[in-house]
Protein backbone atom coordinates (compact mmCIF):
# COMPACT_ATOMS: atom_id res chain seq x y z
CA UNK A 1 0.00 0.00 0.00
CA UNK A 2 1.23 3.47 -0.89
CA UNK A 3 1.70 5.72 2.13
CA UNK A 4 2.29 8.81 0.06
CA UNK A 5 0.64 9.81 -3.21
CA UNK A 6 -0.55 12.75 -5.24
CA UNK A 7 -4.19 13.52 -5.81
CA UNK A 8 -5.85 16.06 -8.12
CA UNK A 9 -8.93 18.07 -7.26
CA UNK A 10 -10.65 18.61 -10.61
CA UNK A 11 -13.08 21.44 -9.97
CA UNK A 12 -15.14 21.67 -13.12
CA UNK A 13 -18.38 23.25 -14.30
CA UNK A 14 -20.69 21.00 -16.27
CA UNK A 15 -22.70 21.34 -19.43
CA UNK A 16 -26.02 20.21 -18.13
CA UNK A 17 -27.49 17.14 -19.74
CA UNK A 18 -24.52 16.78 -22.10
CA UNK A 19 -22.76 13.65 -20.89
CA UNK A 20 -20.43 13.45 -23.89
CA UNK A 21 -19.16 16.98 -23.25
CA UNK A 22 -18.72 16.32 -19.53
CA UNK A 23 -16.88 13.07 -20.21
CA UNK A 24 -14.61 14.98 -22.56
CA UNK A 25 -13.90 17.48 -19.79
CA UNK A 26 -13.18 14.65 -17.37
CA UNK A 27 -10.76 13.13 -19.89
CA UNK A 28 -8.96 16.46 -20.35
CA UNK A 29 -8.58 16.95 -16.63
CA UNK A 30 -7.40 13.40 -15.99
CA UNK A 31 -4.78 13.74 -18.73
CA UNK A 32 -3.56 17.07 -17.33
CA UNK A 33 -3.54 15.78 -13.76
CA UNK A 34 -1.65 12.65 -14.77
CA UNK A 35 1.05 14.78 -16.38
CA UNK A 36 1.43 16.53 -13.04
CA UNK A 37 1.85 13.24 -11.25
CA UNK A 38 -1.65 12.64 -9.89
CA UNK A 39 -2.60 9.05 -9.18
CA UNK A 40 -6.12 9.84 -8.08
CA UNK A 41 -8.31 12.49 -9.77
CA UNK A 42 -11.54 13.61 -8.13
CA UNK A 43 -14.53 15.32 -9.80
CA UNK A 44 -17.65 16.94 -8.25
CA UNK A 45 -21.05 15.48 -7.42
CA UNK A 46 -23.11 14.58 -10.52
CA UNK A 47 -20.21 15.69 -12.69
CA UNK A 48 -21.37 13.41 -15.49
CA UNK A 49 -24.59 15.39 -16.02
CA UNK A 50 -24.49 18.65 -14.06
CA UNK A 51 -26.41 19.11 -10.83
CA UNK A 52 -29.62 20.93 -11.75
CA UNK A 53 -31.13 18.70 -14.42
CA UNK A 54 -34.50 18.14 -12.72
CA UNK A 55 -36.88 15.89 -14.71
CA UNK A 56 -34.20 15.09 -17.26
CA UNK A 57 -32.53 12.96 -14.66
CA UNK A 58 -34.71 10.06 -15.89
CA UNK A 59 -33.20 10.28 -19.37
CA UNK A 60 -29.68 10.83 -18.12
CA UNK A 61 -29.36 8.17 -15.42
CA UNK A 62 -27.34 5.08 -16.27
CA UNK A 63 -26.70 1.75 -14.68
CA UNK A 64 -23.29 0.77 -13.39
CA UNK A 65 -21.73 -0.71 -15.44
CA UNK A 66 -23.09 1.40 -18.27
CA UNK A 67 -21.89 3.32 -21.27
CA UNK A 68 -20.38 6.24 -19.30
CA UNK A 69 -18.64 4.09 -16.71
CA UNK A 70 -17.28 1.93 -19.56
CA UNK A 71 -15.74 4.99 -21.22
CA UNK A 72 -14.28 6.26 -17.97
CA UNK A 73 -12.95 2.82 -17.01
CA UNK A 74 -11.04 2.79 -20.29
CA UNK A 75 -9.69 6.22 -19.44
CA UNK A 76 -8.54 5.01 -16.02
CA UNK A 77 -6.83 2.00 -17.63
CA UNK A 78 -5.17 4.06 -20.32
CA UNK A 79 -3.89 6.73 -17.94
CA UNK A 80 -3.28 4.33 -15.06
CA UNK A 81 -5.10 6.59 -12.66
CA UNK A 82 -7.86 6.26 -10.13
CA UNK A 83 -10.90 8.47 -10.81
CA UNK A 84 -13.82 9.51 -8.62
CA UNK A 85 -16.80 11.18 -10.24
CA UNK A 86 -20.51 11.62 -9.61
CA UNK A 87 -23.46 10.40 -11.67
CA UNK A 88 -27.16 9.62 -11.47
CA UNK A 89 -27.19 5.84 -11.16
CA UNK A 90 -30.17 3.90 -12.41
CA UNK A 91 -30.94 0.82 -10.35
CA UNK A 92 -30.51 -2.37 -12.39
CA UNK A 93 -33.73 -3.80 -11.01
CA UNK A 94 -36.02 -0.91 -11.89
CA UNK A 95 -36.66 1.56 -14.68
CA UNK A 96 -36.81 4.87 -12.84
CA UNK A 97 -35.21 4.41 -9.43
CA UNK A 98 -32.13 6.56 -9.27
CA UNK A 99 -29.33 7.13 -6.79
CA UNK A 100 -27.01 10.09 -6.48
CA UNK A 101 -23.81 8.08 -6.71
CA UNK A 102 -20.06 8.54 -6.39
CA UNK A 103 -18.08 6.09 -8.50
CA UNK A 104 -14.49 4.98 -7.89
CA UNK A 105 -12.64 3.39 -10.79
CA UNK A 106 -9.00 2.49 -11.20
CA UNK A 107 -6.50 1.08 -13.69
CA UNK A 108 -8.07 -2.35 -13.21
CA UNK A 109 -11.60 -1.10 -13.77
CA UNK A 110 -14.57 -0.50 -11.47
CA UNK A 111 -13.73 -0.51 -7.76
CA UNK A 112 -16.90 0.62 -6.07
CA UNK A 113 -19.77 3.05 -5.67
CA UNK A 114 -21.28 5.04 -2.86
CA UNK A 115 -24.92 6.07 -2.93
CA UNK A 116 -25.63 9.38 -1.17
CA UNK A 117 -27.31 8.78 2.18
CA UNK A 118 -28.57 12.24 3.02
CA UNK A 119 -30.57 13.81 0.21
CA UNK A 120 -31.26 17.51 0.81
CA UNK A 121 -34.85 18.42 0.10
CA UNK A 122 -35.16 21.90 1.49
CA UNK A 123 -34.35 25.42 0.34
CA UNK A 124 -33.34 25.11 -3.35
CA UNK A 125 -32.71 21.37 -3.14
CA UNK A 126 -35.16 18.70 -4.29
CA UNK A 127 -33.08 15.54 -4.19
CA UNK A 128 -35.60 13.30 -2.42
CA UNK A 129 -37.97 13.97 -5.27
CA UNK A 130 -35.59 12.27 -7.67
CA UNK A 131 -33.24 10.02 -5.73
CA UNK A 132 -33.49 7.00 -3.51
CA UNK A 133 -31.06 7.27 -0.59
CA UNK A 134 -28.20 4.84 -0.10
CA UNK A 135 -28.06 2.57 2.94
CA UNK A 136 -24.41 1.67 3.12
CA UNK A 137 -21.14 3.34 4.06
CA UNK A 138 -18.64 1.13 2.26
CA UNK A 139 -14.90 1.66 2.20
CA UNK A 140 -12.91 0.62 -0.82
CA UNK A 141 -9.66 -1.31 -0.79
CA UNK A 142 -7.15 0.31 -3.14
CA UNK A 143 -3.40 0.63 -3.54
CA UNK A 144 -3.82 3.82 -1.45
CA UNK A 145 -5.34 1.90 1.40
CA UNK A 146 -9.00 2.07 2.27
CA UNK A 147 -10.93 5.02 0.86
CA UNK A 148 -14.30 6.28 2.07
CA UNK A 149 -16.67 8.19 -0.18
CA UNK A 150 -19.34 10.65 0.91
CA UNK A 151 -21.40 13.20 -1.02
CA UNK A 152 -22.04 16.86 -0.16
CA UNK A 153 -24.82 17.08 2.47
CA UNK A 154 -23.51 13.83 4.05
CA UNK A 155 -20.74 15.98 5.53
CA UNK A 156 -23.32 17.60 7.87
CA UNK A 157 -23.85 14.19 9.51
CA UNK A 158 -20.67 13.15 11.34
CA UNK A 159 -21.73 9.51 11.59
CA UNK A 160 -21.19 8.87 7.86
CA UNK A 161 -17.58 9.97 7.90
CA UNK A 162 -17.07 8.31 11.27
CA UNK A 163 -18.29 4.97 9.97
CA UNK A 164 -15.92 5.02 7.01
CA UNK A 165 -13.08 5.92 9.38
CA UNK A 166 -14.00 3.12 11.77
CA UNK A 167 -13.98 0.74 8.81
CA UNK A 168 -10.38 1.74 8.16
CA UNK A 169 -10.47 4.66 5.71
CA UNK A 170 -7.59 7.09 6.10
CA UNK A 171 -8.75 9.17 3.17
CA UNK A 172 -12.35 10.35 2.90
CA UNK A 173 -13.43 11.85 -0.40
CA UNK A 174 -16.39 14.21 -0.36
CA UNK A 175 -17.73 15.18 -3.77
CA UNK A 176 -20.12 18.09 -3.75
CA UNK A 177 -22.40 20.53 -5.58
CA UNK A 178 -22.71 23.32 -3.06
CA UNK A 179 -24.10 26.74 -4.01
CA UNK A 180 -22.47 29.91 -2.75
CA UNK A 181 -24.70 30.78 0.20
CA UNK A 182 -23.57 27.62 2.00
CA UNK A 183 -19.83 28.07 1.67
CA UNK A 184 -19.12 28.79 5.33
CA UNK A 185 -20.84 25.59 6.46
CA UNK A 186 -18.72 23.44 4.19
CA UNK A 187 -15.48 25.21 4.99
CA UNK A 188 -16.07 24.51 8.68
CA UNK A 189 -17.51 21.02 8.36
CA UNK A 190 -14.85 19.62 6.04
CA UNK A 191 -12.22 20.66 8.58
CA UNK A 192 -14.32 19.29 11.45
CA UNK A 193 -14.77 15.87 9.82
CA UNK A 194 -11.02 15.66 9.21
CA UNK A 195 -10.13 16.63 12.79
CA UNK A 196 -12.67 14.46 14.59
CA UNK A 197 -11.59 11.42 12.58
CA UNK A 198 -7.88 12.26 12.21
CA UNK A 199 -8.17 11.57 8.53
CA UNK A 200 -7.34 13.21 5.21
CA UNK A 201 -10.43 14.68 3.60
CA UNK A 202 -10.52 15.65 -0.09
CA UNK A 203 -13.46 17.92 -0.87
CA UNK A 204 -14.24 18.63 -4.53
CA UNK A 205 -17.02 21.04 -5.31
CA UNK A 206 -18.75 21.97 -8.53
CA UNK A 207 -18.35 25.44 -10.00
CA UNK A 208 -20.31 27.44 -12.58
CA UNK A 209 -23.88 28.75 -12.65
CA UNK A 210 -26.93 26.49 -13.01
CA UNK A 211 -30.44 27.97 -12.90
CA UNK A 212 -29.27 30.96 -10.86
CA UNK A 213 -27.32 28.79 -8.40
CA UNK A 214 -23.66 29.72 -8.26
CA UNK A 215 -21.49 26.82 -7.16
CA UNK A 216 -18.59 28.23 -5.22
CA UNK A 217 -15.81 25.78 -5.98
CA UNK A 218 -13.15 26.16 -3.26
CA UNK A 219 -12.25 22.46 -3.40
CA UNK A 220 -9.61 21.47 -0.88
CA UNK A 221 -7.48 18.76 0.62
CA UNK A 222 -7.70 18.93 4.39
CA UNK A 223 -5.10 17.29 6.59
CA UNK A 224 -5.89 15.23 9.72
CA UNK A 225 -5.34 18.34 11.89
CA UNK A 226 -7.94 20.29 9.91
CA UNK A 227 -5.36 22.31 8.04
CA UNK A 228 -6.24 23.12 4.44
CA UNK A 229 -3.26 21.74 2.53
CA UNK A 230 -4.28 22.90 -0.93
CA UNK A 231 -7.29 24.85 -2.11
CA UNK A 232 -8.82 25.50 -5.53
CA UNK A 233 -10.06 28.92 -6.60
CA UNK A 234 -13.52 30.13 -5.71
CA UNK A 235 -16.16 30.33 -8.45
CA UNK A 236 -14.10 29.15 -11.39
CA UNK A 237 -12.75 25.97 -12.84
CA UNK A 238 -9.46 24.83 -11.40
CA UNK A 239 -7.24 21.79 -11.17
CA UNK A 240 -5.06 21.61 -8.09
CA UNK A 241 -2.67 18.95 -6.88
CA UNK A 242 -2.24 17.84 -3.32
CA UNK A 243 -0.20 15.23 -1.53
CA UNK A 244 -1.57 12.73 0.93
CA UNK A 245 0.98 11.30 3.33
CA UNK A 246 -0.54 8.89 5.81
CA UNK A 247 2.53 9.23 8.01
CA UNK A 248 1.13 12.65 8.97
CA UNK A 249 -1.82 11.00 10.70
CA UNK A 250 0.21 9.42 13.52
CA UNK A 251 1.46 12.61 15.20
CA UNK A 252 -2.02 14.11 15.02
CA UNK A 253 -3.66 10.95 16.33
CA UNK A 254 -1.36 11.08 19.34
CA UNK A 255 -1.86 14.82 19.84
CA UNK A 256 -5.67 14.80 19.58
CA UNK A 257 -6.60 11.13 20.01
CA UNK A 258 -10.25 11.30 19.03
CA UNK A 259 -10.40 7.68 17.95
CA UNK A 260 -8.73 6.38 21.11
CA UNK A 261 -11.20 8.38 23.19
CA UNK A 262 -14.35 7.26 21.35
CA UNK A 263 -17.18 6.31 23.74
CA UNK A 264 -19.37 3.72 21.99
CA UNK A 265 -21.73 3.49 24.96
CA UNK A 266 -23.25 6.82 23.92
CA UNK A 267 -24.18 5.55 20.49
CA UNK A 268 -27.23 3.57 21.60
CA UNK A 269 -28.43 6.57 23.61
CA UNK A 270 -27.89 8.73 20.55
CA UNK A 271 -30.04 6.36 18.52
CA UNK A 272 -32.82 6.31 21.12
CA UNK A 273 -32.96 10.09 21.34
CA UNK A 274 -32.76 10.60 17.60
CA UNK A 275 -35.79 8.35 17.21
CA UNK A 276 -37.74 10.45 19.72
CA UNK A 277 -36.91 13.84 18.16
CA UNK B 1 -33.58 37.17 15.60
CA UNK B 2 -33.10 40.92 15.98
CA UNK B 3 -34.74 42.94 13.23
CA UNK B 4 -32.33 45.84 13.07
CA UNK B 5 -31.38 47.73 9.90
CA UNK B 6 -28.04 45.90 9.90
CA UNK B 7 -29.73 42.63 8.85
CA UNK B 8 -30.06 44.23 5.43
CA UNK B 9 -26.34 44.94 5.18
CA UNK B 10 -24.64 43.52 2.12
CA UNK B 11 -21.18 42.45 1.20
CA UNK B 12 -21.54 44.73 -1.81
CA UNK B 13 -18.43 43.55 -3.61
CA UNK B 14 -19.52 39.92 -3.34
CA UNK B 15 -23.07 40.71 -4.45
CA UNK B 16 -21.81 42.77 -7.37
CA UNK B 17 -19.52 39.94 -8.43
CA UNK B 18 -22.31 37.38 -8.19
CA UNK B 19 -24.75 39.45 -10.23
CA UNK B 20 -22.17 40.24 -12.88
CA UNK B 21 -21.26 36.57 -13.14
CA UNK B 22 -24.95 35.62 -13.37
CA UNK B 23 -25.65 38.11 -16.18
CA UNK B 24 -22.56 37.18 -18.18
CA UNK B 25 -23.20 33.46 -17.81
CA UNK B 26 -26.83 33.75 -18.89
CA UNK B 27 -26.07 35.94 -21.91
CA UNK B 28 -23.32 33.57 -23.02
CA UNK B 29 -25.38 30.41 -22.55
CA UNK B 30 -28.36 31.87 -24.37
CA UNK B 31 -26.02 33.00 -27.18
CA UNK B 32 -27.69 36.42 -27.19
CA UNK B 33 -25.90 39.42 -28.64
CA UNK B 34 -26.60 41.61 -25.65
CA UNK B 35 -29.15 43.11 -23.31
CA UNK B 36 -32.09 45.47 -23.79
CA UNK B 37 -33.58 47.19 -20.77
CA UNK B 38 -35.88 50.02 -19.89
CA UNK B 39 -33.98 52.99 -18.50
CA UNK B 40 -36.30 55.18 -16.45
CA UNK B 41 -33.76 57.21 -14.54
CA UNK B 42 -34.84 55.46 -11.33
CA UNK B 43 -32.58 53.53 -9.02
CA UNK B 44 -33.53 49.96 -9.99
CA UNK B 45 -33.07 50.37 -13.73
CA UNK B 46 -29.91 52.43 -13.17
CA UNK B 47 -28.35 49.69 -11.04
CA UNK B 48 -29.44 46.95 -13.45
CA UNK B 49 -28.11 48.86 -16.45
CA UNK B 50 -24.81 49.53 -14.69
CA UNK B 51 -24.38 45.89 -13.65
CA UNK B 52 -25.27 44.71 -17.16
CA UNK B 53 -22.66 47.01 -18.65
CA UNK B 54 -20.07 45.91 -16.09
CA UNK B 55 -20.89 42.27 -16.85
CA UNK B 56 -20.86 42.20 -20.64
CA UNK B 57 -19.60 45.63 -21.71
CA UNK B 58 -21.65 48.76 -22.27
CA UNK B 59 -21.51 48.39 -26.05
CA UNK B 60 -23.70 45.29 -25.72
CA UNK B 61 -26.31 46.98 -23.53
CA UNK B 62 -29.12 49.07 -24.99
CA UNK B 63 -31.10 51.26 -22.63
CA UNK B 64 -34.50 52.31 -23.92
CA UNK B 65 -35.85 55.62 -22.64
CA UNK B 66 -39.60 55.51 -23.19
CA UNK B 67 -41.15 58.70 -21.80
CA UNK B 68 -44.76 59.73 -22.28
CA UNK B 69 -46.53 63.05 -22.04
CA UNK B 70 -48.40 62.69 -18.72
CA UNK B 71 -45.44 61.65 -16.60
CA UNK B 72 -42.73 63.33 -18.65
CA UNK B 73 -39.93 64.32 -16.32
CA UNK B 74 -36.83 66.09 -17.62
CA UNK B 75 -34.84 65.16 -14.55
CA UNK B 76 -35.53 61.42 -14.98
CA UNK B 77 -34.37 61.59 -18.59
CA UNK B 78 -31.22 63.44 -17.53
CA UNK B 79 -30.59 60.77 -14.89
CA UNK B 80 -31.05 57.95 -17.40
CA UNK B 81 -28.59 59.64 -19.76
CA UNK B 82 -26.16 60.21 -16.89
CA UNK B 83 -26.11 56.49 -16.08
CA UNK B 84 -25.75 55.58 -19.75
CA UNK B 85 -22.81 57.90 -20.11
CA UNK B 86 -21.12 56.80 -16.92
CA UNK B 87 -21.37 53.07 -17.68
CA UNK B 88 -20.94 53.38 -21.43
CA UNK B 89 -24.20 51.88 -22.61
CA UNK B 90 -26.08 52.73 -25.76
CA UNK B 91 -29.46 54.44 -25.53
CA UNK B 92 -32.44 55.14 -27.66
CA UNK B 93 -35.31 57.43 -26.72
CA UNK B 94 -38.81 56.98 -28.09
CA UNK B 95 -41.78 59.06 -27.04
CA UNK B 96 -44.54 56.48 -26.56
CA UNK B 97 -47.35 59.06 -26.23
CA UNK B 98 -48.75 58.50 -29.75
CA UNK B 99 -48.80 54.71 -29.23
CA UNK B 100 -50.60 55.12 -25.90
CA UNK B 101 -53.20 57.42 -27.44
CA UNK B 102 -53.95 54.82 -30.11
CA UNK B 103 -54.42 52.24 -27.39
CA UNK B 104 -56.69 54.45 -25.29
CA UNK B 105 -58.82 55.41 -28.32
CA UNK B 106 -59.18 51.84 -29.54
CA UNK B 107 -60.58 50.44 -26.29
CA UNK B 108 -64.40 50.84 -26.18
CA UNK B 109 -64.53 50.62 -22.40
CA UNK B 110 -61.51 52.87 -21.81
CA UNK B 111 -61.96 55.13 -18.80
CA UNK B 112 -59.42 57.89 -18.38
CA UNK B 113 -60.09 58.48 -14.67
CA UNK B 114 -59.17 54.88 -13.84
CA UNK B 115 -55.52 55.77 -13.51
CA UNK B 116 -54.36 52.31 -12.48
CA UNK B 117 -55.77 50.54 -15.55
CA UNK B 118 -54.48 53.35 -17.72
CA UNK B 119 -51.07 53.28 -16.04
CA UNK B 120 -50.81 49.54 -16.60
CA UNK B 121 -51.18 50.16 -20.34
CA UNK B 122 -48.08 52.34 -20.11
CA UNK B 123 -46.07 49.65 -18.35
CA UNK B 124 -47.20 46.97 -20.79
CA UNK B 125 -46.57 49.17 -23.81
CA UNK B 126 -42.99 49.67 -22.67
CA UNK B 127 -42.67 45.90 -22.38
CA UNK B 128 -43.70 45.58 -26.05
CA UNK B 129 -40.95 47.98 -27.06
CA UNK B 130 -38.29 46.10 -25.04
CA UNK B 131 -39.27 42.80 -26.55
CA UNK B 132 -39.43 44.18 -30.07
CA UNK B 133 -35.87 45.44 -29.78
CA UNK B 134 -34.73 42.21 -28.14
CA UNK B 135 -36.30 40.06 -30.88
CA UNK B 136 -35.05 42.28 -33.68
CA UNK B 137 -31.50 42.57 -32.34
CA UNK B 138 -31.22 39.04 -30.95
CA UNK B 139 -30.83 40.34 -27.42
CA UNK B 140 -32.31 39.53 -24.02
CA UNK B 141 -34.66 41.68 -21.98
CA UNK B 142 -33.20 42.38 -18.56
CA UNK B 143 -35.71 43.30 -15.86
CA UNK B 144 -34.97 45.58 -12.95
CA UNK B 145 -37.62 44.58 -10.41
CA UNK B 146 -36.39 44.51 -6.84
CA UNK B 147 -37.47 42.16 -4.06
CA UNK B 148 -39.54 44.75 -2.19
CA UNK B 149 -41.86 45.37 -5.13
CA UNK B 150 -41.82 41.72 -6.16
CA UNK B 151 -42.90 40.51 -2.74
CA UNK B 152 -45.58 43.19 -2.31
CA UNK B 153 -46.79 42.74 -5.89
CA UNK B 154 -46.12 46.42 -6.48
CA UNK B 155 -45.70 46.13 -10.23
CA UNK B 156 -47.74 45.65 -13.38
CA UNK B 157 -48.38 42.01 -14.21
CA UNK B 158 -46.71 41.26 -17.58
CA UNK B 159 -45.57 44.89 -17.64
CA UNK B 160 -42.47 46.30 -15.97
CA UNK B 161 -41.74 42.88 -14.46
CA UNK B 162 -41.61 41.11 -17.85
CA UNK B 163 -38.06 40.01 -18.63
CA UNK B 164 -35.79 37.12 -19.48
CA UNK B 165 -33.65 37.69 -16.40
CA UNK B 166 -34.06 39.91 -13.33
CA UNK B 167 -30.65 40.26 -11.73
CA UNK B 168 -31.64 42.39 -8.69
CA UNK B 169 -34.89 40.59 -7.88
CA UNK B 170 -33.36 38.99 -4.77
CA UNK B 171 -32.39 42.36 -3.27
CA UNK B 172 -34.73 44.55 -1.24
CA UNK B 173 -34.99 48.21 -2.24
CA UNK B 174 -32.77 49.42 0.63
CA UNK B 175 -30.17 46.86 -0.45
CA UNK B 176 -30.38 48.05 -4.06
CA UNK B 177 -29.60 51.52 -2.73
CA UNK B 178 -26.49 50.21 -0.99
CA UNK B 179 -25.38 48.36 -4.09
CA UNK B 180 -26.06 51.48 -6.19
CA UNK B 181 -23.71 53.51 -4.01
CA UNK B 182 -21.09 50.79 -4.16
CA UNK B 183 -21.02 50.59 -7.96
CA UNK B 184 -21.07 54.36 -8.36
CA UNK B 185 -24.60 55.17 -9.49
CA UNK B 186 -24.86 58.99 -9.15
CA UNK B 187 -26.06 60.07 -5.71
CA UNK B 188 -29.01 62.09 -6.99
CA UNK B 189 -30.50 58.89 -8.43
CA UNK B 190 -29.91 56.91 -5.22
CA UNK B 191 -31.59 59.46 -2.99
CA UNK B 192 -34.62 60.48 -5.02
CA UNK B 193 -38.01 58.99 -4.08
CA UNK B 194 -39.06 55.87 -6.01
CA UNK B 195 -41.97 56.05 -8.44
CA UNK B 196 -43.43 53.60 -10.96
CA UNK B 197 -44.50 56.73 -12.96
CA UNK B 198 -47.84 55.28 -14.04
CA UNK B 199 -49.49 58.65 -13.37
CA UNK B 200 -48.23 62.12 -12.46
CA UNK B 201 -47.07 62.54 -8.87
CA UNK B 202 -47.21 58.83 -8.02
CA UNK B 203 -44.78 57.94 -5.22
CA UNK B 204 -44.10 54.37 -4.16
CA UNK B 205 -43.78 54.93 -0.40
CA UNK B 206 -46.89 57.09 -0.33
CA UNK B 207 -48.92 54.53 -2.23
CA UNK B 208 -47.66 51.57 -0.22
CA UNK B 209 -48.25 53.55 2.98
CA UNK B 210 -44.88 52.70 4.44
CA UNK B 211 -41.22 53.72 4.15
CA UNK B 212 -38.95 51.23 2.41
CA UNK B 213 -36.68 51.13 5.49
CA UNK B 214 -39.55 49.63 7.52
CA UNK B 215 -41.14 47.67 4.69
CA UNK B 216 -37.91 45.86 3.94
CA UNK B 217 -37.46 44.82 7.56
CA UNK B 218 -41.03 43.49 7.64
CA UNK B 219 -40.43 41.55 4.41
CA UNK B 220 -37.11 40.30 5.76
CA UNK B 221 -38.86 38.99 8.87
CA UNK B 222 -41.64 37.34 6.85
CA UNK B 223 -39.05 35.73 4.58
CA UNK B 224 -37.48 34.14 7.65
CA UNK B 225 -40.78 32.82 8.96
CA UNK B 226 -41.09 35.34 11.79
CA UNK B 227 -44.57 35.85 13.19
CA UNK B 228 -46.40 39.13 12.52
CA UNK B 229 -46.64 39.86 16.27
CA UNK B 230 -42.91 39.48 16.73
CA UNK B 231 -42.09 41.67 13.74
CA UNK B 232 -44.50 44.39 14.91
CA UNK B 233 -43.10 44.27 18.43
CA UNK B 234 -39.49 44.48 17.35
CA UNK B 235 -40.05 47.26 14.83
CA UNK B 236 -42.44 49.08 17.17
CA UNK B 237 -45.12 49.34 14.50
CA UNK B 238 -48.80 48.43 14.65
CA UNK B 239 -49.51 44.75 14.07
CA UNK B 240 -52.22 45.80 11.59
CA UNK B 241 -49.50 47.30 9.40
CA UNK B 242 -47.50 44.04 9.39
CA UNK B 243 -50.72 42.09 8.72
CA UNK B 244 -51.50 44.36 5.80
CA UNK B 245 -48.06 43.80 4.27
CA UNK B 246 -48.33 40.06 4.91
CA UNK B 247 -51.70 39.97 3.13
CA UNK B 248 -50.19 41.62 0.07
CA UNK B 249 -47.18 39.30 0.30
CA UNK B 250 -49.45 36.24 0.19
CA UNK B 251 -52.16 37.51 -2.14
CA UNK B 252 -49.74 38.67 -4.85
CA UNK B 253 -48.31 35.23 -5.52
CA UNK B 254 -50.42 35.11 -8.70
CA UNK B 255 -48.30 37.96 -10.08
CA UNK B 256 -45.07 36.10 -9.45
CA UNK B 257 -45.88 32.85 -11.22
CA UNK B 258 -46.81 31.48 -14.60
CA UNK B 259 -50.63 31.32 -14.96
CA UNK B 260 -52.21 28.59 -12.90
CA UNK B 261 -53.93 25.76 -14.70
CA UNK B 262 -55.76 22.71 -13.47
CA UNK B 263 -54.08 19.35 -13.42
CA UNK B 264 -55.29 17.18 -16.30
CA UNK B 265 -52.31 15.51 -17.87
CA UNK B 266 -49.25 13.53 -16.83
CA UNK B 267 -46.89 16.48 -16.29
CA UNK B 268 -48.29 20.00 -15.92
CA UNK B 269 -46.55 23.34 -16.47
CA UNK B 270 -46.11 25.24 -13.22
CA UNK B 271 -46.86 22.15 -11.12
CA UNK B 272 -44.86 19.01 -11.77
CA UNK B 273 -43.26 19.78 -15.11
CA UNK B 274 -39.75 20.53 -13.93
CA UNK B 275 -37.15 21.36 -16.49
CA UNK B 276 -33.98 23.39 -16.22
CA UNK B 277 -32.52 26.23 -18.23
CA UNK B 278 -29.93 25.34 -20.86
CA UNK B 279 -30.01 21.56 -20.60
CA UNK B 280 -29.28 19.41 -23.60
Amino acid sequence: MKEKFKIALAQISCKRGDKAENVRKIEDNVTKAKKQGAELVIFPELSLTGYTVRDQIYELAETIPGSSTNVLEKLARKTETHIVFGMPELSEKTQATIHNTAVLIGPDGFIGRYRKMYLPTHSVFEEKRYFRPGYQTPVFETEFGKIGLIICYDVFFPEVSRLTRLKGAQLIICISASPAVRRTFFEILTAARAIENTVFLAYVNLTGVEDGLQFWGGSRLVGPNGKVLVKAKYNEEDLVMGEVNYADIRPIETFVPTLKDLRPEFFSELKENAEKL
Amino acid sequence: MKLTPSVLDLDCLEVETKIRRFIKDYVEKSEAKGIVLGLSGGIDSSVTAALSALAIGGNKVLGLLLPEQETYNTQDIEHAKLVAEKFGLKTEMIDITPTLKVFYNSIPIFETVDKLCKGNIKARTRMIYWYYYANRLDMLVCGSSDKSETMTGYFTKWGDVAADISPVMDLYKTQVRKLAQHIGVPKEIVTKPATPALWPGQLAEEELGIKYDTLDLILYGLERFMKAEEIAQQLRVRKELVDKIKCRWLYMEHKRRMPLTTKIQYRTVGADFRLSYFTH
